[in-house]
């Protein structure tokens, strides 16, 4: 694994890693770029936004979200690529059985933010952190962490299913597989509840041993979330997982979204507004890699309290 | 011009054809003589032999006080050579497949950007190096080197495992009625040798094409398996597995240089046309058989039979090139589109 990373609060892993303090005035300069805009463009009545936050470029989050309990719990995370700062400042909490969605324009950061959780952007060059990510009180960007055992812990879907080239039943259990469980009756029941889990059972019962690459999108949507179930994590993170599929393949996604709430906690990233709208507990709105703003959906849809946030749901932008 | 390249394309084709044509043409008195058994038989002896004839009992004839002499006439048989191909080709397709693909693993997942340039340059002119160059290095480095510290060394290590010493260091000859063991001559010029060479010279092809394969793998996958918590190694044998076919066709590419490979080959094997079951007894393959023949042949079954064993090679390596590009370019096509 790549450690270039660096946590606010331990020590820099590499001599060239610039701390906290090293660009103090690239966000702020954003992020009055964005308030800028934003003003040049919405200068008409907003009547029930006067209690906005005076200042902008901090986000407005909900009271609702005072009550819940987090599990992921995200602080001042900025991230970089290289020389290019992708998001600013985000601070959020991830509340424990609910499904929260991440909505926002193209690049706006969302599915950064969502990849930084499990440390999957480790995997690109150059790419650095600021700020603190913790899930179940530990550190995600601290050195000791076991980034192996922290993506069991965190499931993730793909915006494009990516099943392997294999089996039904040895996708399913290929989390079990790499964790070296070789009895049969252990791998079969946990193939046949993560199967039953995804709503997948009765449609691939009879051909769990034919290859995974000749279901549908849907199907393989599905798999992979019951590969992602199988390995038992407490959190699902899930990027763009309908973007691929079909309206109908869409819904049935929806629903298993429905379904695996409470017993999961979920973290979605969407483009789609009527998905988030049905499926979701709570919305982050997200643009230019600041997080605006944060609340429990019904309020984000029907009485959001920024403008940006307002105009993006009620698609004048984005 | 168009019908230039036309010419162009067409003459190779019929390059190819001819070459098959002549060859075929030119074994042809070896392919009647000895048909299929030409295959199958260990014989190899391009001269005449004169022996003393014997009767039905085993006894040597005797004549008016004189031993009565019988003519053996020379017998071909393709077995040791394509014997010695086979085994030199395996062996060095073990030595070369995982640390080509480990190489090809460490330039598309570890390397840093700045290197891949100068690593992959330098492993791709291992390519460019005349077989011949190899061929010397093999003689005057490697094959002391092995005769004297590293076989020695792998008869002590090795030979307390049962079987593996009655296999690798000893060997059982008829002398008249009685079996004889003795142990096998550590020459340093042997399969063992010829398969390290061999290694060294088809390492760059395995390597290039498999990293370009394994580039190729859809990022999902990779991080695919990562997201379920795979470690490195868990990771990159998905890698492996999902381009499985395209690197079996690289694979197989590196077994059609390794057994065509001549130069290299004919100076560091020992030149013997015999099946020894061990790998460090001497050997022969198809093409240091012929590089080692070939001027030498002087009646016109010898050269039609060098004919016949240069035919068998030309098939073989059309048949694992025919292969590896259906499954390097086609299948690795098909795969990559379908993710």
């Amino acid at each position: 694994m790549k450690q270039s990373v660096m946590s606010a609060d331990g020590p820099p892993q590499r001599a060239i890693d610039m701390s906290g303090q090293a660009m103090p005035n690239r966000s702020p300069r954003v992020q009055q770029s964005i308030h800028g805009a934003g003003e040049k463009r919405r200068a008409p009545s907003l009547g029930h936004l006067e209690a906005v936050a005076e200042d902008e470029s901090t986000t407005v989050t909900h009271e609702a979200l005072e009550t819940e309990s987090p599990v992921v719990e995200i602080d001042n995370f900025s991230l970089y690529y290289g020389a290019k700062q992708a998001l600013f400042n985000v601070s959020m909490n991830v509340p424990h059985g609910k499904v929260t969605s991440m909505v926002g324009p193209s690049g706006c950061g969302k599915s950064t933010l969502l990849r930084s959780v499990n440390r999957l952007n480790d995997l690109i060059d150059h790419v650095r952190t600021e700020g603190s990510m913790r899930y179940g009180g530990m550190d995600i960007y601290s050195r000791n962490i076991n980034v192996i055992e922290l993506r069991k812990s965190l499931g993730m879907v793909f915006q494009k299913p990516n099943p392997f080239p294999m089996s039904i039943f040895e996708n399913v259990v290929y989390p079990l597989r790499i964790d070296g469980e070789k009895r049969k009756n252990v791998l079969m029941e946990v193939c046949e509840r993560s199967l039953r889990g995804a709503a997948l059972w009765d449609e691939v019962k009879d051909r769990l041993h034919e290859s995974a690459l000749g279901m549908s999108g849907g199907q393989q949507q599905r798999l992979c979330i019951a590969r992602a179930v199988a390995a038992s994590p407490d959190v699902l993170l899930m990027d763009e997982p309908c973007s691929a599929l079909d309206p109908i393949a869409t819904a049935k996604i929806e629903d298993l979204i429905q379904e695996l709430k409470g017993e999961y906690t979920i973290l979605i990233v969407t483009h789609n507004m009527q998905q988030a709208a049905r499926t979701t507990d709570y919305t982050a709105f997200m643009y230019l890699g600041r997080l605006i703003e944060y609340g429990p959906t019904l309020d984000m849809f029907t009485k959001p309290r920024c403008r940006q946030t307002e105009d993006y749901m009620t698609g004048r932008f984005g | 011009m168009a019908g230039l390249a036309r010419i162009g394309a067409i003459s190779v084709i019929l390059m190819l054809v001819a070459l098959l044509a002549v060859l075929t043409t030119a074994a042809w008195p070896s392919i009647q003589a000895y048909g299929t058994s030409f295959l199958f038989s260990s014989d190899w002896r391009p001269n005449e032999l004169n022996v003393p004839m014997k009767d039905g009992d085993g006894h040597v004839i005797i004549e008016d006080g004189e031993v009565v002499m019988e003519t053996i006439p020379p017998s071909f048989g393709a077995l040791p050579v394509i014997y010695g191909t086979a085994v030199s080709s395996v062996l060095a397709l073990v030595f070369a497949v995982p640390l080509s693909f480990g190489t090809a693993l460490f330039l598309v997942r570890l390397c840093p950007k700045k290197l891949i340039g100068s690593v992959s340059f330098l492993i791709e002119f291992l390519a460019a190096i005349p077989s011949i160059a190899f061929g010397m290095w093999g003689l005057f480095v490697l094959s002391p080197l092995l005769q004297n510290y590293i076989e020695p060394g792998l008869r002590s290590a090795l030979s307390w495992i049962p079987g593996v010493n009655g296999w690798l260091f000893e060997e059982t000859v008829k002398r008249g009625s009685k079996v004889v063991t003795s142990e096998v001559p550590l020459t340093g010029s042997d399969l063992f040798t010829g398969g390290l060479v061999l290694a060294i010279m088809i390492l760059p092809i395995i390597t290039a094409i498999s990293r370009d394969v394994l580039r190729n793998v859809p990022r999902a996958q990779i991080e695919g398996t990562l997201a379920l918590g795979a470690t490195w190694w868990q990771s990159s044998w998905e890698m492996l597995r999902y381009s499985r076919s395209a690197l079996f066709g690289a694979v197989m590419l590196g077994l059609a240089r390794a057994s065509g490979e001549t130069m290299a080959i004919t100076m560091v094997i020992g030149n013997n046309n015999q099946i020894k079951p061990s790998l460090f007894a001497p050997a022969q393959t198809m093409s240091s058989l012929l590089a080692n023949e070939f001027a030498e042949a002087s009646t016109e079954i010898h050269r039609s039979s060098l004919c016949e064993v240069a035919l068998i090679l030309l098939l073989m390596s059309l048949i694992f090139n025919v292969v590896a590009r259906w499954l390097v370019v086609g299948k690795g096509a098909r795969t990559s589109a379908a993710a």
